[in-house]
């Protein structure tokens, strides 16, 4: 496997046009600055829209540029096609690195400076919320997008809305299945951080309802050799036949290659799953190989039984452009300003109350399906939820499978695999 | 119980082997210029994607991107050192330790973002050195793993007897206990400087194409094991190679041992990072110099 076939593949570029083109955009960096403001459009005063994401370490920047990149193309087609009540939309970004504090400070300084009237995206919960209390401050509409914290919503902050599923939809459905399959006992690994550790309790939870025996291990998110712990998981009686980690940083690549090259799983006796995103990334099969085959994992994605038009034309254009399918962390930041446009088109101007009501009465076909969002607070999370976000348990079969060829192993409804879950040959 | 306590140690010792080679080229560094290069870990990284980009684009072999990765990893922190460092041996810079940490730390910062944008965010691995897995009794280990210690192993060999044996490195080791009676004999202290810090960057750089094929280069892969490395030089003793290779193996060892014995299963390796930490703090009490530290001198 090389480089040339992935580009085949479409799954990404040669090593030259990669290089090049990374060597063009770092010749530019010097003088473009990070956070980058379109020039105004015709004489219309532009709509300001903050986008809001890791651009940079310690941050997830790897799923925060292809955010931004989303939403760059949202952001060119709504123009193309007018803008929105015939003014441009111009978007700033904020680069947040991951860290609250610089969550904060960025979303200061959308307000303040950029007098954004909404603000949309983010890939980390801890920053969504130090973000959420400023935009709350303000009365400022905001979209979170791939961030999964119960607790974004559960606040019941009237501005915040989020488009992407949460802990409690995710992780209980992945603990479900996990029992509905029959795994006799199963060994979790979560990263150290908030979200990390809610998604291991959330799973753990449900399997101790299902009684099914499981040990919990945490690890530091810049681990990179998970040898010694694999070893002591390999070690275990009675053994464990499921290994769940929750691990999106780039560790999650090492993890699942240690786990096979040491014979704990994915095999006929154990298998394994890998929550994050990490195993829907354009780099996913360059980095595993042979040890991605049999891994599942979720998308957040649309199934593709579910594609519409809007969603086939975006795979499209976004494969097309970056060579790579777009993951559904992707779709979620450019459903998310496409869902601002739509309630600042029907509100009729950009005013806060008439957003939010707006955001309120949804009924949008974006390309992760039709969004409305719950206004409920039984749970408190429910609270401006999406609460049919779309949610897929997927298993590699074969090399180099995109994410929308993998068979959907749960929920039934969408599945393509007769099994609730394929044993590796 | 002894079967597993066997491959954790053997696990342990390759990891060691890697984190002394980062080790030794900060040891170098530190021993020479008497400041802690805070952009060793970013060195590490670049010679890391050196090598995969040498495989990938000029379709060299992997073996061979080692070497391509720790020459370009010598030019690379050579032209810092030209650049950025020479204030430190003017007698009119003042307080040179701040000095260099404050400029090797930005270096850090320039060659991460430098990295984001030109090799993009998402990690990359390059072919492996060796396919497949040794499987030998109950010792279950990757070829590139067996090859990386290897290799790692004949690199520290080779600055050993470099260091020993050959006509620069008895210079670099003149100038690292006395610069002014190394120029007093007739070297030349600023070459010797920049040879210091372009070797410890070889070093660095050869550790990150060995690790390529086994964990993801990515362009944050450089800072765990710089921490590694810094409690690895002043466990060793700051300035002795020798220390830092022992110190390496040592805190590879244990903590492959903490993780597989640590009572709690839970913990074990969420504390893992901080056993090394420990461990250091221990000996520091009973041996403030480390294992085969020199007393400290600050530039001259």
């Amino acid at each position: 496997m090389n480089q040339h076939d992935d580009a085949r593949r479409g799954r990404g570029m040669t090593p030259t046009a990669w290089l090049t083109r990374r060597a063009a955009l770092a010749a530019a960096a010097a003088s473009i600055p990070l956070i980058g403001q379109r020039r105004a459009w015709g004489a219309a005063e532009p709509i300001v829209i903050g986008w809001v994401g890791p651009l940079s370490p310690p941050g997830g920047y790897a799923e925060g540029i292809l955010m931004k990149d989303a939403a760059e193309m949202g952001a060119d087609e709504i123009n193309a096609q007018g803008g929105v009540l015939g003014r441009p939309l111009q978007i700033v970004y904020a680069d947040t690195r991951g860290m609250p504090a610089e969550g904060r400070t960025a979303a200061e300084r959308l307000v303040q400076e950029n007098k954004i009237v909404a603000a949309f995206g983010e890939f980390h919960s801890p920053v969504a919320l130090a973000e959420m209390e400023v935009f709350r401050k303000y009365n400022i509409p905001f979209m979170a997008c791939d961030v999964w914290s119960d607790e974004i919503t559960a606040k019941g902050y009237q501005q915040v809305f989020r488009n992407a599923p949460t802990i409690s939809l995710i992780d209980t459905a992945i603990g479900e299945w996990i029992a509905a399959v029959g795994f006799k006992k199963v060994a979790l690994l979560a990263e150290k951080n908030d979200v990390g550790l809610a998604a291991r309790t959330a799973v753990a939870e449900q399997l101790n309802k299902a009684h099914i025996p499981n040990d919990s291990v945490d690890a530091e998110t810049t681990t990179t050799d998970f040898t010694a712990q694999i070893l002591r998981f390999k070690n275990a009686t009675p053994p464990y036949d499921f290994f769940y980690s929750a691990f999106s940083e780039a560790g999650a690549y090492d993890l699942i290659r240690q786990a096979k090259e040491l014979g704990m799983c994915p095999t006929p006796k154990c298998g394994m799953y890998n929550s994050g995103g990490e195993a829907t990334d354009p780099t996913f099969w360059q980095n595993v190989k042979e040890a991605g085959v049999w891994l599942v994992t979720e998308n957040v994605g649309l199934p593709q039984s579910g594609w519409n038009d809007k969603t086939r034309a975006f795979v499209k254009a976004f494969t097309a452009k970056y060579k790579a399918e777009p993951p559904g962390a992707v779709m979620e930041s450019y459903d998310g300003l496409y869902l601002l446009a739509d309630a600042i088109k029907r509100a009729g101007d950009t005013k806060p109350e008439g957003i939010i009501h707006a955001l309120e009465t949804t009924q949008y076909v974006g390309v992760r399906g039709q969004y409305s969002f719950a206004t409920d607070k039984d749970p408190p999370w429910h609270y401006h939820q999406f609460m049919q976000a779309p949610l897929t348990l997927i298993q590699y079969d074969k090399i180099n499978q995109t994410v929308n060829d993998a068979p959907i192993l749960w929920p039934r409804k969408f599945a393509t695999s007769k099994e609730l879950y394929m044993t590796p040959a | 119980m002894l079967n597993y306590l066997l491959v954790q140690a053997v696990n342990g010792l390759v990891i060691g082997v890697i984190y002394a080679v980062i080790a030794a080229g900060l040891t170098v560094i530190f021993s020479i210029l008497k400041i802690v290069n805070f952009a060793h870990g970013e060195v590490y990284m670049m010679g890391g994607y050196f090598a995969y980009f040498a495989i990938a684009l000029l379709g060299v072999p992997p073996m061979a991107a080692i070497f391509v990765a720790m020459a370009l990893a010598f030019l690379l922190s050579v032209l810092f050192e030209r650049t950025l460092l020479t204030p430190l041996y003017s007698p009119t810079t003042e307080r040179k330790a701040d000095y260099g940490i404050l400029a090797t730390f930005g270096i850090s910062i320039l060659l991460r973002n430098i990295a984001i944008i030109a090799f993009g965010p998402f990690p990359l691995r390059p072919p492996s050195f060796f396919q497949g897995v040794l499987v030998w009794g109950p010792i279950v280990i990757s070829w590139d793993r067996i090859f990386a210690a290897g290799a790692g192993a004949a690199i520290l060999v080779a600055l050993t007897l470099f260091l020993r044996r050959s006509a620069w490195g008895q210079a670099l080791n003149a100038v690292s206990q006395s610069r002014e009676s190394a120029a007093i004999v007739g070297i030349n202290d600023r070459l010797v400087y920049t040879l210091a810090f372009g070797v410890g960057g070889a070093l660095a750089g050869g550790a990150g194409a060995l690790v390529g094929p086994i964990y993801a280069l990515s362009p944050t892969m450089g800072l765990q094991p710089d921490t590694q490395a810094f409690v690895i030089v002043i466990l060793g003793g700051m300035g002795s190679v020798g220390g830092a290779i022992i110190a390496a193996l040592l805190i590879g060892l244990s903590e492959g041992m903490f993780v597989a014995l640590f009572p709690d299963p839970t913990r074990s390796l969420a504390y893992a990072q901080a056993f090394s930490l420990l461990v250091m703090m221990l000996v520091l009490l009973v041996r403030p110099k480390g294992f085969f530290g020199r007393v400290h001198l600050a530039m001259e």
